[in-house]
């Protein structure tokens, strides 16, 4: 056991250096406008399914949250200002053998600090297909599937779920990496 | 809103066989909802899998994704990226900052809130 000497500096990092309380700016920030409080979704209980394959025979599927590419729906393109137009509300599938147009000027990433420029840093799919290809996981799903992150917890819950859950069963799936934007 | 999607999915999913991770940037909103493993990256919204354009910090977070899908012990497991964004932690002071909003600043966002409101509700309907 070590201790330390009082008076001894302590090298703490500095207080705003912690993670970003989200959910307490959002509702703060919602106050300051006038809107009710969001209710986050919370659970006691989280299920668990160990991986029923090693990862290197494992088919593995990608799921995300950016948008496909919708021309005349507006600027999506880096460092567009938030795009309500370009949203999506059902679940969608596209090929993972090509390279999908996905951006995510539909949600509130951090305009200020980032520009979505490089859409590699949030969608690893080139990364995913290489980890294919180096046999680190057994294969890349044939499709990735795109979860719209609707308001109501009800649509998402009861529709858009199961769709996916659906659509990933078809795929055969082991394993899904769950990327937000 | 994206961050808890992909928690309510990972949920859904696992409870259905399928083993999921998440690889995200906001840790109160994925950490609440509860999932089963999770790998945090301490960088602003929009970079879950990376920064932008280092292929290498792309490659090290899908690599520890990875290693969480076979290697977590149970649920609730979050593992922290040794990744950071930069040296100067300031970014993390901006996000909804209320302090710097004036009340003109106030008054032209809850506009654009009603008219974003609006829009999505339009597309919601028609699709």
């Amino acid at each position: 056991m070590t201790t330390t000497a009082p008076g001894a500096k302590m090298q703490f990092a500095a207080d705003h250096d912690a993670p970003i309380p989200y959910m307490q700016r959002t509702r703060d920030y919602y106050q300051l406008l006038g809107f009710a409080p969001y209710r986050w979704a919370h659970f006691v209980d989280v299920p668990w399914a160990p991986l029923r394959t090693p990862l290197d025979r494992a088919r593995v599927t990608l799921i995300t949250t950016a948008a496909p590419f919708q021309p005349g729906a507006g600027d999506q393109g880096p460092g567009a200002a938030y795009n309500a137009a370009a949203k999506f509300y059902q679940v969608y599938s596209m090929p993972t053998e090509t390279v999908p147009d996905l951006r995510i000027s539909h949600v509130g990433y951090d305009r200020l600090h980032t520009s979505a420029a490089d859409p590699n840093a949030y969608l690893p799919l080139a990364q995913l297909k290489q980890a294919a290809a180096a046999g680190r996981i057994g294969s890349l799903g044939p499709r990735l599937h795109g979860a719209p992150t609707n308001r109501s917890h009800r649509v998402t819950l009861e529709t858009d779920l199961p769709e996916i859950l659906r659509r990933c069963r078809e795929d055969e799936a082991d394993a899904a990496v769950l990327v937000p934007s | 809103m994206c961050h808890q999607t992909v928690s309510l999915a990972a949920r859904h999913l696992e409870a259905n066989g399928i083993s999921t991770v998440i690889m995200g940037c906001a840790k109160d909103i994925v950490e609440l909802c509860g999932v089963p493993r999770f790998l945090f990256s301490d960088f602003p919204l929009g970079n879950s899998a990376g920064r932008p354009f280092d292929v290498e910090s792309q490659r090290q977070t899908l690599e520890l994704a990875l290693q969480l899908l076979e290697r977590a012990p149970g649920a609730r497991t979050t593992m922290q990226s040794p990744l950071r964004w930069s040296e100067d932690a300031s970014w993390k002071r901006d996000y909804l900052d209320l302090a710097s909003l004036s009340p003109e600043k106030l008054a032209e966002r809850r506009k654009e809130f009603d008219e974003v409101k609006s829009i999505a509700r339009a597309k919601r309907e028609a699709s």
